[in-house]
């Protein structure tokens, strides 16, 4: 075994064995090419891969693991990259398999609802394949025009509607996975059987595992039926403080909307000078509130939204007018990181949940870290699920704003 | 010999001794063990002890017009470690899932008498290995569930029940389809001949939720035959019966016919959208597991000395 964080040393020999597996075209060993795989969307580690590799089946993957494991050479599955969390960083360096060739959408089955793709199918994918049929698959990260299904079974990943529909879970029925050995097996429900499996759930303990108990190639996933109707409010704030009282009230009020977003005032005038959708630059901080469902209840769930947001001194509740201006708003709080260029050449984040109930206690806390450390941290984030998304702005050619960059990301 | 700790950390040291001793533990009765600990209506979630039966947790969650929505049988009989060892789930399962969709982290004593936990009490938690899920459905294999934390939901409006009878499973599965086919989101959508004329099914379906979303499904439903109003009490007469145990299949949810079909008029109650087919009489033989030697691994690991009931099916 490699000692840890001792790099492993990929001899022309490993190369040329990987390059019998894959094809040339398969493997990327060119020091400036894997500069691409040195890390995904958190900036600040990065670690070189000694080789990547780009399979096209589960037969080439589980070659390429038994061959690392006869040579004890650590692997790392990487699906687009675009975690947030250094997920696929290749510390010790190593054979890095990459399953973005693996993109295909295999079968859908309408009838029961369910869809088996290949690990490296991009999320977005998923939906587009089934949704003239009235069907999506939920779990719906922000980068999810990019992000691959293996990544978020890796990273049990949600996103904004995961406050009613759940996370990455609580809708992958089953997944065929390389162990480190080698062997391949499926874990949970499989593509023709029944969604009750006898034993343990290995599939729920592995999935969030960030590819530590093997790669996975194929993944089986639930479809569900697309809302029948959305209401999708935009509110407008003061303060946070107030948007916050209101998350807190909508769900006190026990409505389950589909999603429940808050930026606040940095983050929402980097989203309108990037995209221009009409967001007011003054207000303290913005909700998106999202009412999915069947139509007939929507107006008095929206009614009761409207009051609770003027409660809390809304200064202005909009209703998103047509599919069109609802997909418009999605666009811009699913972009909102990329709009933070506008303020920072690098940013940080911290993903952690607190309690509903401590969102304004939370928040308070932040703007002083912010205070204290002298750098600026935007907010956007799941305020349903109490779902804090803190980006720590700084400039990473500034020794000193690394160091205070992490020192609050720590406290936060 | 059945014991019956007050707490916890007795619970701990009962397996603790036994694991010395490499002795296998007797059933525990955790009905003791019975307080909500923490209710936060506002945050909807909830932390229980285990030996808390369902039935006593809704009713301390009902005046704040929350529940957690899992309906298993039995529920005044039903602790919540044997619902979350047990994988139980009930008709509204087709609306609102299961355990795994509703826990949000477990308090466990392992088979040493370590209490752990795993999860949280906050309503969304990814970090870290979940290895809470290999407690649910693990029959208390990998140790005993002392403490549970729910997310919960608000209790829908209203809710009602319409029934469909039919007499052939091909007009069954029609029916069924249609159900699916139609922009209807039933709660329930489940297929029984429990009280029924031989050969006859029904076919049931379950609104939950807003009075006006009930009503427009109901006013759907009756375009679609479902005009007879009625109750899950087929449920309770199914579970209530001391006869034989009751078998499970778990088949592709399109298959739920042709199961039926091989029963040849024995009683059943059967998920319909879920694909779950639970019946009395032969029984039925579990499928093969491929991942067994993982699932024996797992087991050596946490329960290295046999305290602990072994897991079926694995």
């Amino acid at each position: 075994m490699t000692p840890p964080h001792e790099t492993a040393v990929i001899t022309p020999a490993m190369v040329a064995a990987l390059c019998a597996i894959v094809g040339t075209d398969g493997v990327i060993a060119g020091d400036d090419e894997l500069l691409v795989y040195e890390c995904d969307a958190y900036t600040l580690e990065k670690h070189l891969p000694g080789v990547v590799v780009l399979p096209r089946s589960t037969e080439e993957v589980a070659a390429v693991v038994k061959l690392c494991a006869e040579h004890h050479l650590p692997i790392i599955p990487r699906g687009a990259g675009t975690s947030l969390s250094g997920t696929v960083l290749a510390v010790t360096g190593g054979v890095m398999i990459a399953l973005t060739r693996m993109n295909r959408v295999l079968e859908v089955d309408y009838r029961n609802r369910r869809a088996l793709v290949e690990a490296g199918c991009v999320n977005a994918w998923v939906t587009n394949a089934v949704k003239s049929q009235g069907l999506f698959y939920a779990p719906d990260p922000s980068s999810q025009s990019a992000c691959t299904i293996g990544g978020n079974v890796g990273t049990n990943s949600g996103g904004p509607h995961t406050l009613k529909y759940g996370v990455t879970t609580n809708h992958v029925l089953g997944y065929e996975m390389v162990l480190p050995d080698g062997e391949v097996v499926w874990l949970g429900t499989t593509p023709d059987g029944g969604e009750d499996v006898d034993g343990y759930d290995l599939r729920g303990a592995a999935i969030g595992s960030e590819g530590m108990f093997g790669v996975v190639t194929r993944v089986l996933v639930r479809l569900i039926r697309a809302p029948q109707a959305f209401k999708t409010l935009l509110g407008v704030f003061e303060t946070v403080d107030d948007a916050s009282q209101a998350v807190s009230d909508i769900i006190g009020a026990g409505i389950v909307p589909g999603a429940l977003e808050m930026m606040d005032q940095l983050i929402t005038q980097a989203v309108e000078a990037a995209y221009h959708f009409g967001f007011p630059l003054d207000a303290g901080a913005v909700l998106i509130i999202e009412l999915d469902g069947l139509a007939a209840s929507l107006d008095k769930q929206a009614a009761q939204v409207v009051e609770i947001c003027r409660k809390n001194r809304a200064r202005d509740v909009r209703i998103a007018k047509d599919d069109q201006e609802r997909a418009e708003l999605w666009k811009c709080r699913k972009r909102a990181f990329g709009a933070i260029g506008r303020l920072s050449p690098n940013f940080i984040t911290q993903d952690g949940v607190v309690p509903r109930s401590k969102l304004p206690e939370m928040m308070r806390f932040i703007q002083r870290c912010s205070e204290e450390y002298g750098l600026r941290i935007p907010n956007v984030f799941h305020a349903g699920d109490g779902n804090l998304h803190p980006l720590i702005l700084y400039d990473e050619r500034d020794p000193d704003q690394v160091r205070r960059a992490l020192a609050v990301s720590d406290d936060i | 010999m059945n014991l019956r700790p007050a707490n916890k950390d007795e619970v701990a040291g009962l397996l603790a001794a036994a694991h010395v001793k490499r002795a296998r533990i007797g059933r525990l009765d955790l009905g003791a063990m019975c307080r909500v600990l923490e209710h936060a209506p506002e945050d909807m979630t909830v932390t229980v002890e285990a030996g808390i039966t369902l039935a006593a947790l809704q009713q301390q969650l009902a005046p704040r017009r929350q529940w957690l929505p899992i309906d298993p049988p039995l529920a005044d009989r039903l602790s919540i470690s044997d619902l979350i060892s047990g994988n139980i789930s009930g008709p509204r399962r087709f609306g609102f899932g299961t355990v795994r969709d509703h826990l949000l982290g477990v308090q466990v004593a392992l088979a040493d008498g370590r209490l752990v936990r795993s999860g949280g009490k906050v309503v969304k938690n990814v970090a870290g290995f979940d290895v809470m899920k290999l407690f649910i459905g693990g029959e208390g294999s990998l140790g005993i569930i002392v403490e549970a934390t729910f997310k919960l939901l608000p209790l829908p409006e209203t809710e009602h029940f319409v029934a469909r009878r039919c007499d052939s499973v091909a007009e069954a599965r029609r029916i069924i389809d249609d159900v699916l086919d139609s922009p209807l989101t039933p709660s329930v959508l489940d297929l029984h001949n429990v009280g029924c004329e031989p050969g006859d099914f029904q076919v049931v379906a379950g609104f939950s939720g807003a009075y006006e979303d009930v009503d427009w499904q109901l006013a759907q439903a009756s375009g679609l035959g479902f005009i007879e109003s009625t109750t899950l009490d087929y449920e309770r007469v199914f579970w209530n019966q001391p006869a034989a145990t009751v078998q499970r299949h778990s088949v592709l949810p399109s298959r739920v016919t042709e199961v039926i079909g091989e029963l040849g008029g024995m009683e059943f109650v059967a998920r319909a959208g879920n694909g779950i087919v639970y019946h009395r009489g032969s029984t039925s033989t579990p499928a093969a597991s491929s991942i067994g030697a993982l699932a024996r691994r797992l087991k050596e690991t946490f329960d290295p000395n046999g305290v602990l009931p072994s897991i079926t099916g694995a």
